[in-house]
């Protein structure tokens, strides 16, 4: 008899499986947000942008597998149809999302490591052991409301249409959450929205840590990503339930 | 509760709005059997196998696999399915999809003689996007086995492949149903019901409205079935003495007779072109049409 330790294992190694074997879906998840962080955070940077950046684009880097990975992959899944024949196995429900989540934080690992290593190098970042901890923790507590997001979004929406989705509001998250620029440079109708989103309040605890305080406190930013990541968690379980009946 | 069925239903009912899809069906399955429901699409097959799987939940009635209620955990883990419409994950391979399977089932079946048993070694480590469609429903049934089943559901297993394919995938089923494997099969192909099945339970309008052995069911329409070529049209022969049914078949008719010497003496006398003409006795798909054209003519 197979322990719950074991069929978690073995679903997290067939989804790493699956991840490493869509090449056109690694190659521009990993590469994307350390090229943008090497141009914006180093390249392009005057001052102080390769700490900031590094704390915004660590919440970008994992928006990417955690938004698509879940969007489209369970709108896909579920599509043609595996969904179901996994709901017919006595596999636990739990399981497949689980196994998906741990697939996602250890993806997300690997997106954040180049944009560790680069700001640390080529940007001359220099970070307490506990800050960089602290970064690590706060960028991999990104990858729950972001799969939420997605695994709601991929219960509601056919396998094209979450694509479509999945992109509007991965950009939508990193601009208006001011991850690309601060939002000081928003007008203030835009940074009112900035209030709204869980990217914002991501990048404001990750801002902490690299040495730039956040203007709500630390404390808020977090009860507010907990009520956002639940609201999210309630959205995927709503969406869940729909599409069982 | 009849405790020795594999499967036991009790006035099961599923409406969709104010359409009931399943419509109070009660249905035993014993150890053993190879059942084939038969219905044409939207008779409520489907619907009822979803219902017997726990991917719905009836509106009304119980289903049970072996005792335990249909969708539970112990009920998954004594059933395997082939389902309609089901496609694996495209990028990983059937032994690898088998092994995760595995570890799902308390006592799976050992995964090289599973991937033996069902033939497909050949292509048991190539990505499943690259099979071809009746490898992949072979796949599909490898893994329908993988937890040692009670009771195989297999759901439209052939629809959409060749002829060839097709019977590779009957001699993966006979295989199983030698082994003396509990089978319940829906399909829409009466040659694949009468090839694999030893009982046959006819649904329409979400009812079930014929149920017995398969020669049976078979038998249960007399007389002949003409076919030919004939300038006659298709009302002027249902006028013929002793013709039940009349259905155009390929560029000729077929004439399903009561009495074939009056109808074949009618029809010679009256069309001197008559040609290509076979008599035989009526197949399973006659006998289906028959007993629908009753049930509709009783409802009526």
């Amino acid at each position: 008899m197979s322990t719950i330790i074991d069929i978690l294992l073995a679903e997290t190694g067939a989804e790493l499986r699956k991840t490493i074997r869509a090449p056109e879906f690694v190659i521009p998840t990993l590469a994307l947000p350390v090229c943008f962080y090497l141009l914006f955070g180093i390249m392009l940077s005057r001052g102080g942008a390769a700490e900031t950046l590094l704390a915004t684009y660590g919440v970008f880097a994992v928006m990417g597998p955690a938004i698509f990975g879940f969007g489209a992959g369970v709108a896909n899944e579920r599509e043609r149809g595996w969904l179901d024949i996994k709901r017919v196995s006595p596999a636990p429900a739990w399981s497949y999302i689980g196994a998906k989540l741990l697939a996602t934080v250890i993806f997300a690992v690997f997106a954040l490591l180049p944009i560790y290593v680069a700001a640390a190098t080529l940007g001359d970042v220099a970070l307490e052991r506990g800050a960089w901890l602290g970064l690590l923790m706060t960028h991999l507590l990104a990858v729950f409301p972001f799969s939420l997001l997605g695994l709601a979004l991929g219960f509601r929406f056919g396998a094209n249409a979450a694509i479509a989705m999945s992109n509007v509001c991965f950009l939508s998250l990193a601009v208006l959450g001011g991850l690309w620029f601060p939002i000081a440079l928003f007008p203030s109708v835009m940074q009112n929205v900035a209030y709204g989103l869980p990217s914002f309040h991501l990048a404001e605890v990750a801002l902490s840590f690299t040495g730039y305080a956040a203007d709500t406190g630390t404390g808020d930013n977090l009860a507010t990503i907990g009520i956002m990541t639940a609201a999210l968690g309630g959205l995927a379980g709503l969406a869940w339930q729909r599409q069982r009946t | 509760m009849n405790t020795t069925a594999v499967l036991h239903a009790e006035c099961v009912e599923k409406t969709y709005g104010n359409t009931r899809a399943v419509a109070g069906v009660n249905l035993s399955i014993q150890k053993g059997e190879v059942c084939a429901l038969l219905g044409e699409n939207g008779a409520g097959k489907t619907t009822f196998i979803q219902c017997a799987l726990g991917l719905t939940r009836p509106t009304a009635g119980q289903i049970h696999v072996l005792g335990q209620p249909a969708g539970s955990r112990s009920a998954r883990g004594a059933i395997g399915a082939m389902l309609q419409d089901s496609d694996l994950p495209d990028l990983m391979t059937a032994r690898e999809h088998l092994s995760l399977f595995a570890t799902y089932y308390s006592q799976p079946a050992d995964i090289a003689a599973l991937i033996g048993d069902t033939g497909i070694e050949a292509f048991a480590d190539a990505r499943y996007k690259k099979l071809s469609g009746g490898q992949k429903r072979r796949v599909q049934f490898a893994l329908a086995l993988v937890g040692n089943p009670e009771l195989l559901f297999l759901d439209e297993p052939t629809t959409g492949l060749d002829q060839a394919a097709s019977r590779a995938v009957w001699n993966s089923v006979r295989a199983m149903v030698d082994r003396g494997k509990t089978i319940l099969l829906t399909t829409h192909y009466l040659e694949e019901a009468d090839a694999l099945a030893d009982r046959i339970v006819v649904m329409q309008n979400g009812g079930i409205v014929a149920d017995g052995p398969t020669y049976d069911i078979r038998g249960r329409v007399g007389g002949a079935l003409i076919t030919c070529q004939t300038s006659l049209s298709q009302p002027e022969v249902i006028s013929i003495p002793g013709v039940r049914s009349v259905q155009e078949k390929g560029r000729g008719l077929a004439i399903l007779s009561e009495d074939a010497p009056l109808t074949l003496r009618y029809l010679l006398d009256h069309d001197r072109g008559l040609s290509d003409l076979t008599v035989e006795k009526p197949g399973l798909s006659e006998a289906i049409d028959s007993l629908s054209e009753c049930t509709t003519r009783e409802a009526a």
